[in-house]
């Protein structure tokens, strides 16, 4: 077992969901109740990295992120390192994970009936106040699946960890990549230790998505009954 | 000036032309076919819409929350209406009293929402949510919620035995239209108790006429964005303004035809055949110096003010001023006492009159389908309308 990398790994989850849930929670909402001309558009955009292979995603950050780059030669100037660090690599991973923290959180406000809002309006609340009191408690149970989503594929993650981190040992090597490295040195006794901690987290993972969403349908039916 | 006083107009996304008001106290039903508008002028009471070219103006106690001249336009939150959504729109994670408490003002304790839940039959229920709640006790929970809003605080009742009015509006949105008939009977009742408690103005959208007659003081009749008729309901059903009204208040019995002078204080309504063939019925009226010669009219026959009489009958010395018109019974469908006939006058076939006739009447005529009665047609039973401006 890579304890480093698991450590890695680990941290890498952890960040990616933290600095992805204000982003997505915000555009979620916006995208759920904004009427837009511009907003397939938008979904399209924000749905891309589930289509492209991982590998398209990361040879543009590295040519962004390149010398060659007018950003790239900016941050060298500024002496910030993207490139095989893991601050490059929790920016790479928020990327891709937009539309697993966007989607179900996105439905989730979607599906609160808009007289609710109205409801809440007429009664005095703020748009402010009507966000919190009612309609994110409301969306609870969307959140919760797009976090428990974000884990799980942080921790999967390997084409554009590959290319983006390369595979430093404790600062950029993830269970994933480590997992790769050992088939390769043929010690398939770790191999399956690794794999099944990564089988054990996504099930976990995709349990509670499921167990969330039941939650947030019953909720629903109690609206419409 | 107390009370409500609406005056909107538009013409997209939707026409609109509604004027009508609504004294504290008073209960005023919006009646009118879905569709017609009815809802969204009580959504734009509320602020909940506003079309984008509106003209007019929204106050309520002499506080403007719309004028388009002036430039208002108030926030729902800064309006006092108190709204009572069809479908009830209660909190679903909230129990009932979180779900009142939350619209209640800063003037409102716990105690006194809970005595105002107590006082709507709703005391051992108040720590459930909407969904453990029958139809019924969701739409008390939601008259609750609204209540709050346009209600004086309890706070300002204890420090004055008449504490001031708040300047609100109690809106309610079809709130019958989702429980089952016995529970409707109940809520009614409690709609009449709650008036004598809360004098502030009430509007009720309702596409039900019944309910609209059993509760409203006043009833408008609301047609593709225009407010048409406004009266008392007994006034409004007795006597339509247009032939668009009669037919929404679901008169039966209005036909077309043309209204011509006759010697002073009397008139001929001549009855066509629809298509204009010659044949022709002239019905006597009274003239009330409204109408002009030779203008083409609509009129109502109130088949209650309508005697049915043998054919075999002759005129009688009563008979004054009335019309006698020989008629064959078409059909007669038997609803117990009350048998529902329809009638087509000798002279004008293709015309059909319905009639709600007494069983026991047609057993002393000795009639039946097929056969022939007179019927003795009064003035009174005319009711006689211009025919409505076509709408540019």
């Amino acid at each position: 077992m890579d304890w480093p990398a698991l450590t890695v790994s680990l941290t890498l989850a952890t960040l990616t969901t933290l600095v992805l849930l204000p982003l997505g929670l915000a555009l979620a909402r916006w995208l759920a109740v904004t009427p837009w001309v511009g907003r397939p558009f938008i979904e399209a955009l924000l749905l891309l990295p589930l289509l492209l292979p991982p590998t398209v995603i990361g040879f543009y950050f590295l040519v962004a992120l390149g010398q060659g780059s007018p950003l790239g030669a900016w941050l060298v100037a500024s002496g910030i390192r993207l490139v095989f660090t893991l601050e490059g690599l929790l920016l790479v991973s928020v990327l891709v994970n937009l539309p697993f923290m966007v989607q179900p959180i996105q439905r989730a406000f979607a599906a609160v009936p808009h007289s609710l809002r109205e409801a809440a309006w007429v009664s005095g609340l703020s748009t402010w106040q009507t966000f919190w009191r009612i309609e994110l408690p409301l969306a609870w149970p969307g959140l919760l699946a797009g976090m428990a989503l974000t884990v799980a594929h942080t921790l999967g993650e390997f084409g554009v960890v590959l290319m983006v981190g390369g595979n430093i040992e404790g600062e950029t090597r993830t269970l994933s990549v480590s997992l790769y490295d050992k088939v390769q040195g043929m010690d398939l006794q770790s191999a399956h230790v690794m794999a099944l901690v990564l089988v054990g987290v996504s099930l976990l993972a995709l349990t509670l998505v499921l167990a969330f969403d039941r939650v947030g349908q019953r909720g629903r039916a109690l609206q419409e009954r | 000036m107390s009370g409500l006083q609406v005056q909107l107009y538009s013409s997209s996304p939707i026409r609109l032309q509604a004027e009508f008001d609504c004294g504290a106290g008073e209960l005023v039903a919006l009646v009118g076919p879905s569709g017609s508008g009815k809802t969204s002028m009580l959504r734009a009471i509320a602020g909940l819409w506003t079309p984008a070219d509106v003209q007019g103006c929204i106050r309520v106690d002499g506080q403007s929350w719309l004028d388009t001249a002036a430039g208002v336009h108030l926030s729902p939150q800064q309006r006092r209406a108190g709204l009572v959504f069809q479908h009830y729109a209660l909190f679903p994670h909230m129990t009932a009293h979180a779900n009142v408490a939350l619209a209640a003002g800063p003037g409102w304790s716990t105690a006194d929402v809970q005595a105002l839940l107590k006082r709507m039959g709703l005391d051992a229920l108040t720590q459930r949510r909407p969904a453990q709640l029958s139809g019924g006790q969701q739409q008390r929970v939601a008259l609750a919620r609204a209540l709050v809003r346009v209600m004086p605080t309890p706070s300002s009742a204890k420090a004055s035995p008449t504490p001031p009015a708040v300047p609100g509006v109690l809106l309610l949105d079809e709130p019958f239209s989702a429980v089952d008939a016995p529970t409707r009977q109940t809520l009614y009742r409690e709609l009449a108790a709650l008036r004598q408690q809360v004098s502030v103005p009430m509007v009720l959208v309702t596409h039900d006429l019944a309910e609209a007659r059993r509760l409203a003081d006043r009833v408008v009749i609301v047609d593709a964005g225009q407010t048409l008729q406004t009266g008392q309901p007994s006034r409004v059903f007795a006597s339509p303004r247009n032939a668009r009204v009669a037919e929404l208040v679901g008169i039966q019995n209005h036909f077309d035809g043309r209204f011509y002078k006759d010697k002073p204080g009397w008139a001929r309504l001549r009855w066509t055949q629809a298509g204009g063939g010659p044949e022709a019925i002239d019905l006597t009226v009274v003239d009330k110096n409204k109408i002009d010669d030779g203008t083409p009219v609509t009129w109502v026959l109130n088949g209650e003010q309508v005697d049915v009489l043998a054919d075999a009958s002759t005129p009688a010395l009563g008979d004054a001023g009335a019309t006698r018109l020989r008629c064959r019974l078409v059909e007669v469908l038997a609803l117990g006492e009350i048998s529902l006939c329809t009638l087509t006058p000798e002279a004008l076939p293709a015309q059909s009159i319905t009639l709600n006739l007494t069983t026991r009447l047609l057993e002393r005529l000795q009639v039946d389908a097929g056969g022939w009665v007179q019927l003795l047609i009064a003035p009174g039973a005319l009711h006689i309308m211009p025919v409505r401006e076509t709408l540019a």
